[in-house]
């Protein structure tokens, strides 16, 4: 095993936190890049030491390359991989991993390296606690990738030859979504199953005109209702979001949702159930019913 | 079409107790089959009868895994058979040893085409397990897939994508990891739970698969209970709604929050 770090990109540049975690590992990083070629410049401007890209394909999607980049990360016996949370990545992660035979962790707050050993604080168990652990072999770390990095000098861009598996993109279907970005908002109303239709969303749209607010949502109404796109919920599998306001409807705050918002500054909750969960997490509770609440504070905005 | 899927017997973290040093106590966790994997067994069961093939669901966990209770739950949910393995070290074992141990139970199942997992584990959750395991058998793997259908000598996923749904043709054997809503779990009646008592389980031991036990490569060196931001915790009585909004919206102006 050498002391080396890898970087795994697949398809997006949002690597800002994998570089920085990288970087602080006092080691050379060098970073795997599936994607456009545009993709592999942008990744060789980052600040990372090397870039080694696996070549264009128009059809390939970027897991096709999975193997590919398992045997070229592989051979180079790296002591710590990182790569972020989209699907397409932890493929790449995963085969990664599975060549090494590397312990995977998710849920990272910090990482460093004391002596032999590979030191993580990590969330455990959907963040119920929190534990110190250490690694001797190769570990590899799912993190949240974060924004594209600023530019700095870029280094060359390696290119290797790589033979895609047996997987093409047959068909591309728009979403009848727009694609927004959650974690930017300051402000965001957030809502749940507490809500009986699809049509009440003009309620919590009114209240985040109101308040200047995005509106995000719990997990069933992104997954399973599709009410909601699913870049819109947040939780543990979905957007971690540190909001100044964070106005929850309707959401009992279960324990993975309210991983993904416990950063935010001040958390106002709306519920009809005195004991929902989410009181004992809010700064400001209203125990009543979100129909005639939320048309009440958005008329006090206005 | 043999269509293996990947199931996970275990407790839900929202159950757990945490002590102030960060011991986790989940004697009064109730054991189950993890929360996505009927999606799973679902979207396989679909599969198998499009292709006029079978389902046969891999575990690998401690004893409780192979109890009767956690293979009747699997099997009455449309599953034809099942592989357990079963071994103390499977408990607490992290996502590398349990995609080994899979891997090692998908080689013995044999010609397997597809193999379906689900999003995530309700305790450790990492949405690993299927792509180190598909890394292990040397197959491509697709996660947040949303449908599979045979065709094109092998099978079509549709996953999502940034803006959009990508549908993949794929040929040859395949790992796809679901999405939560991927499929509508049928509920098991009365009659799927006696039939699935008559269904074979085989149970294998690690050394049934030439494997070492699963001993865990990370030392654990502390543990704690999760700072949580100290909230207000201030309740507006909300008799008078206007009223009430009208008081959160002052605090919230006179905090800075707005
Ligand atoms: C591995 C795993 C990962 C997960 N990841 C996530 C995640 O990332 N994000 C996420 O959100 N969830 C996640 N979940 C699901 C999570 O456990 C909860 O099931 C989910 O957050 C519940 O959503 P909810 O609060 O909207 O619905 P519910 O729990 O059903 O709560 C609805 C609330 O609305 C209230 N209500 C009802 N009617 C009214 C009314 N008229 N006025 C006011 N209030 C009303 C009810 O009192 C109730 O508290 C995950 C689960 C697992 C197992
Ligand atoms: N011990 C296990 N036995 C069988 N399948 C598992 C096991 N652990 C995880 N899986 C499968 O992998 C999926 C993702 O799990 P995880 O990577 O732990 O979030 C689960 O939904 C299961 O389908």
């Amino acid at each position: 095993m050498s002391t080396d770090t890898w970087i795994v990109v697949g398809g997006q540049p949002g690597i800002a936190n994998l570089v920085e975690a990288a970087r602080s590992l006092d080691a050379s990083v060098t970073a795997a890049v599936v994607g456009p070629r545009s993709l592999a410049d942008s990744v060789a401007a980052s600040g990372v030491d090397r870039v080694v890209w696996f070549g264009e394909d128009r059809e390939a999607p970027v897991e096709a390359y999975a193997t590919s980049v398992a045997a070229e990360v592989a051979a180079a016996e790296p002591r710590v991989l990182l790569g972020g949370r989209h699907p397409a990545e932890r493929v790449l992660l995963g085969a990664v991993a599975a060549s090494l035979r590397a312990v995977v962790l998710t849920g990272a707050q910090s990482v460093s390296i004391e002596g032999a050993d590979v030191v993580v604080v990590q969330a455990v168990f959907g963040g119920i606690a929190e534990q110190t652990v250490a690694v001797t072999g190769p570990l590899a770390l799912v993190l949240d990738g974060g924004a594209v990095p600023p530019l700095c000098d870029p280094v060359p861009v390696e290119e290797v030859d790589a033979a895609p598996m047996a997987m093409t993109v047959i068909e591309n279907r728009p979403s009848e979504f727009e694609v927004i970005d959650l974690a930017a908002a300051p402000r965001v109303v957030c809502v749940g199953r507490g809500l009986k239709a699809e049509k009440d969303l003009t309620l919590i749209e009114s209240l985040a005109g109101a308040a200047k607010a995005e509106v995000a949502c719990s997990r069933p109404l992104a997954e399973g209702l599709s009410w909601l796109g699913k870049d819109r919920y947040v939780g543990s599998s979905g957007q971690h979001i540190a909001p100044e306001l964070y106005i929850a409807v309707g959401i009992s705050g279960q324990l993975q949702h309210m991983a993904g918002v416990r950063d935010a500054v001040t958390i106002v909750a709306i519920n009809s159930d005195p004991e929902a969960p989410i009181f004992a997490e809010a700064d400001y509770g209203l125990v009543g019913d979100l129909y005639t609440l939320v048309p009440a504070i958005t008329d006090a905005l206005s | 079409m043999r269509v293996a899927v990947a199931y996970k017997w275990t407790s839900d973290p929202q159950e757990a107790s945490v002590g102030t040093e960060g011991s986790i106590d989940w004697s009064r966790a109730k054991a189950g089959l993890s929360q996505y994997d009927p999606v799973a067994i679902e979207l396989a069961r679909r599969l198998a009868d499009e292709t006029g093939g079978e389902v046969v669901g891999v575990t690998a966990g401690a004893a409780a895994a192979g109890s009767p209770i956690a293979c009747k739950t699997a099997l009455s949910r449309g599953v034809d058979r099942l592989v357990v393995v079963t071994d103390d070290s499977l408990g607490g074992a992290g996502t590398t040893a349990v995609a080994e141990v899979l891997a090692a139970a998908v080689r013995h199942i044999g010609d397997v085409d597809l193999v379906v997992t689900g999003d995530s584990s309700m305790d450790i959750g990492a949405k690993m397990v299927p792509t180190v395991l598909a890394g292990l058998l040397g197959w491509p793997a697709v996660a947040d897939v949303t449908a599979v259908t045979s065709g094109g000598g092998g099978v079509h996923v549709e996953r999502e994508a940034p803006g959009g749904v990508e549908v993949l043709e794929i040929t040859g054997s395949a790992v796809v990891a679901a999405t939560a809503d991927a499929a509508v779990p049928r509920v098991p009646g009365m009659r799927d739970l006696l039939a699935a008592g008559k269904k074979p389980v085989e149970h294998l031991q690690l050394s049934d698969l030439g494997l070492p036990d699963a001993s865990s490569q990370v030392t654990v060196r502390a543990s704690s209970r999760p700072d949580t931001k100290v909230r207000k915790g201030q309740m507006i009585d909300a008799a008078d709604p206007e009223a009430a909004a009208g008081e959160l919206v002052s605090a919230l102006r006179l905090s800075g929050a707005l």
